[in-house]
């Protein structure tokens, strides 16, 4: 169902014109702790922190070994030039995407040596997801978007100071299941949502999960007609136990974490987190889909449903310890769990 | 079998005075018939009378690859008797405060019910070719899933669901009394169903095996996503600034996690509890068998999608855009 009638790409152009004269510099900086605290660890890939105000994005596949010991083939977005085979410093998830409010975001996906399916579900586009941008820089090909790469300029008032997401919007039920998703990240200083409190430490968690028979069926295929997760990630790792967390993130005591989940997975999940000696701790949502809660809920448990994203922050004792935030994917029909489903991560403190 | 008892000709037979011992019998048959049209939906007058038929629903091929074209059976409530079955059942509404009779009439050929979630508690089956009546008190507005709560869900599997809207008395356009004002309102019922395990199985007579649920077909108000995307009673369609309260039914068994483009969203209620403070989101996960109301403000002219962030319910049968979806056409 092709609208191209609506299709409103000259305003675009003039956008990303505009966009290029006044671009920051683009940063790159290859942390985790961000904000305030430059905290941070190891555990997983690194994934790189791009400013959304000027940044070119690639496709590129991604071969991963997981934990069984089998190959999975991945499409991500990678910065900068020429995807293509190898997907040398590519990550899964894609890149963060940052932008401050206020700014003009100026987003190009270049197709080059991009892998894609036959079409017509060939080609990519990018879906900002969560900020509500208008049609013609949405990434809906069945809207007008433009398949074959393309440039999107949007900006967002403070109303969306929190976590997106964005992720290719090409025959979805493939695209997105093949890797092309990362976190965007709107910002205002620390402020973990708009009028909200300041975080000291700010951690993305990408929430996904893999069907390796979707990563090898291509267009109409039955394949698409049921889902049977083997893999489940936060931020592309596996962290099958508290011992071999997805991620180990390190920050000061008495300090406060604001962690950002990003649900691309396509189950539902529920995100705790554990303490030292195993019991839940809670925590404070102040976003849900990167709008503030006018009142801010303290839980011990949050569910985030697939496209959903959630802030939410704690603030540290004053003793070291370690905590262990998790993330346990569940059935669609009624909830019950999958073998290997809770993905666990690490905080040190 | 009632209405055989009370054929014309019997009832005319019942006005015969002579002779005494005749009398008495077509006396009691009168009674009978009486009593008959009394409960019967004829006499009863109920606001609603529903049939329970079989029929199919239609799913459209993609116009992208013309892939998907099939037809499914299905059993359903329906408002006409000997009528044929399609998805939803039969819509009913009531007031705030007010309440609806219901007459269901089975004309299907094994026993089902009829059970509005959190207003009625009567399960009682209907069996094959019976009525049974219903007073559904409605005390507060919302939109309710009603269904047919036997045989280990494959009935409402097979279709037998529908919403109740109950609105504000006096026609005032707001989600209930002293709340939140719209200027559209839409009601979307989603449902899936698993057509090789559990439709098929179960419509020729067979048993479902229920443990096993892998549901290939998506349904917005009965449509695929490609009807659905054209249809203007389920799409928001409309002028900047206008704002619509969408109530939504999940029918189905899987939970359904709804994600729009265009703006954000206000959720007001899920399950008909209201929210004390309404929450912005732009996906909202509606799980199987519950209800939720959002109010989706027109913020910026184009089209946009509504569509589930899930896998295969963005398929149907794995044909893309054929699962649950609408569009959102601002102008």
């Amino acid at each position: 169902m092709k609208l191209n009638q609506y299709s409103i790409r000259s305003c675009a152009t003039i956008l990303v014109a505009l966009a290029a004269l006044s671009a920051n510099p683009m940063t790159m900086a290859m942390h985790r702790g961000g904000g305030g605290g430059g905290g941070g660890g190891g555990g997983g890939t690194t994934i790189p922190v791009l400013n959304a105000t000027n940044v070119s994005l690639s496709v590129s596949s991604l071969t991963r070994t997981m934990s069984d010991g089998q190959n999975v083939n991945f499409w991500v977005f990678c910065q900068g030039g020429m995807g293509g085979m190898g997907g040398g410093g590519c990550t899964l998830p894609s890149p963060v995407l940052e932008l401050g409010v206020g700014q003009t975001a100026n987003v190009s996906l270049n197709m080059m040596m991009a892998p894609q399916e036959p079409s017509p579900y060939n080609g990519h586009t990018i879906h900002p997801h969560g900020l509500d941008v208008p049609t013609s820089e949405d990434g809906v090909p069945e809207t007008g978007a433009s398949v074959n790469g393309d440039t999107y300029t949007f900006s967002v008032d403070s109303r969306y100071v929190g976590s997106h997401a964005y992720h290719c919007h090409v025959h979805t039920v493939k695209h997105l299941e093949m890797g092309m998703y990362g976190a965007f990240i709107v910002k205002d200083g620390n402020r973990i949502s708009s009028g909200g409190p300041t975080y000291d430490y700010e951690w993305n968690m990408v929430l996904s999960t893999v069907d390796p028979a979707y990563h090898t069926a291509t267009g109409d295929s039955t394949v698409f007609a049921d889902y049977n997760p083997r893999y489940y990630l936060v931020n592309g790792q596996e962290g099958l136990s508290t011992g071999a967390p997805a991620e180990t993130f390190t920050a000061a005591t008495g300090k406060k974490v604001a962690i950002r989940l990003i649900g691309m997975q396509s189950v539902n999940s529920t995100f705790r987190i554990r303490n030292a000696s195993g019991s839940y701790q809670s925590f404070t949502i102040y976003n849900k889909d990167g709008f503030a809660l006018s009142s801010p809920q303290t839980v011990t448990s949050a569910d985030v449903s697939p496209g959903q994203t959630m802030d939410v922050m704690v603030t540290l004792p004053s003793s070291s310890s370690s905590w262990y935030p998790q993330v346990t994917y569940k059935n669609l029909r009624n909830g019950g769990s999958y073998s290997n489903g809770t993905v666990y991560t690490r905080l040190n403190f | 079998m009632w209405y055989g008892v009370c054929s014309l000709g019997e009832v005319g037979s019942c006005g015969s005075w002579i002779p005494y011992k005749k009398f008495c019998r077509s006396f009691l048959k009168l009674l009978v018939c009486v009593l008959a049209f009394i409960t019967s939906p004829i006499s009863w007058a109920a606001d609603y009378n529903l049939f329970i038929e079989t029929g199919t629903v239609n799913v459209s091929a993609s116009p992208e690859t013309g892939n998907g074209a099939i037809t499914i059976p299905v059993w359903s409530y329906t408002d006409v008797n000997g009528g044929t079955a399609t998805l939803p059942g039969t819509l009913l509404e009531s007031v705030e405060g007010g309440s609806i009779t219901v007459s269901v009439r089975n004309n299907h050929n094994r026993s089902h019910n009829f059970v509005v979630q959190g207003l009625t508690s009567d399960t009682t089956a209907i069996q094959p070719g019976q009525t049974r009546n219903y007073t559904i008190n409605t005390p507060t507005a919302g939109v309710y899933l009603y269904s047919d709560t036997l045989n280990s869900n494959v009935n409402r599997a097979l279709g037998l669901f529908g919403a109740l809207v109950v609105r504000p008395s006096g026609g005032v356009k707001r989600a209930w009394t002293g709340g939140p004002s719209f200027n559209q309102e839409r009601l979307w019922v989603i449902n899936d169903l698993d057509k090789p395990r559990w439709t098929d199985v179960a419509n020729s007579g067979g048993t479902v095996n229920t443990s096993v649920y892998k549901p290939n077909y998506f349904f917005m108000n009965g449509m695929n996503g490609f009807q659905a995307m054209g249809d203007a009673a389920t799409n928001l369609e409309g002028s900047v600034g206008e704002t619509f309260l969408v109530r939504i039914v999940n029918a189905g068994q899987f939970d359904q996690s709804l994600h729009f483009h265009g703006n954000h969203f206000l959720t007001i209620s899920r399950n008909n509890t209201r929210l004390t403070t309404f929450e912005w989101q732009d996906t909202i996960n509606v799980k199987a068998g519950t209800t939720a109301m959002v109010l989706y403000t027109l913020e910026q002219p184009g089209h946009y999608p509504m569509h589930v962030h899930t896998a295969q319910l963005e398929t149907g049968n794995g044909v893309y855009l054929n699962g649950t979806a609408a569009m959102i056409i601002a102008h």
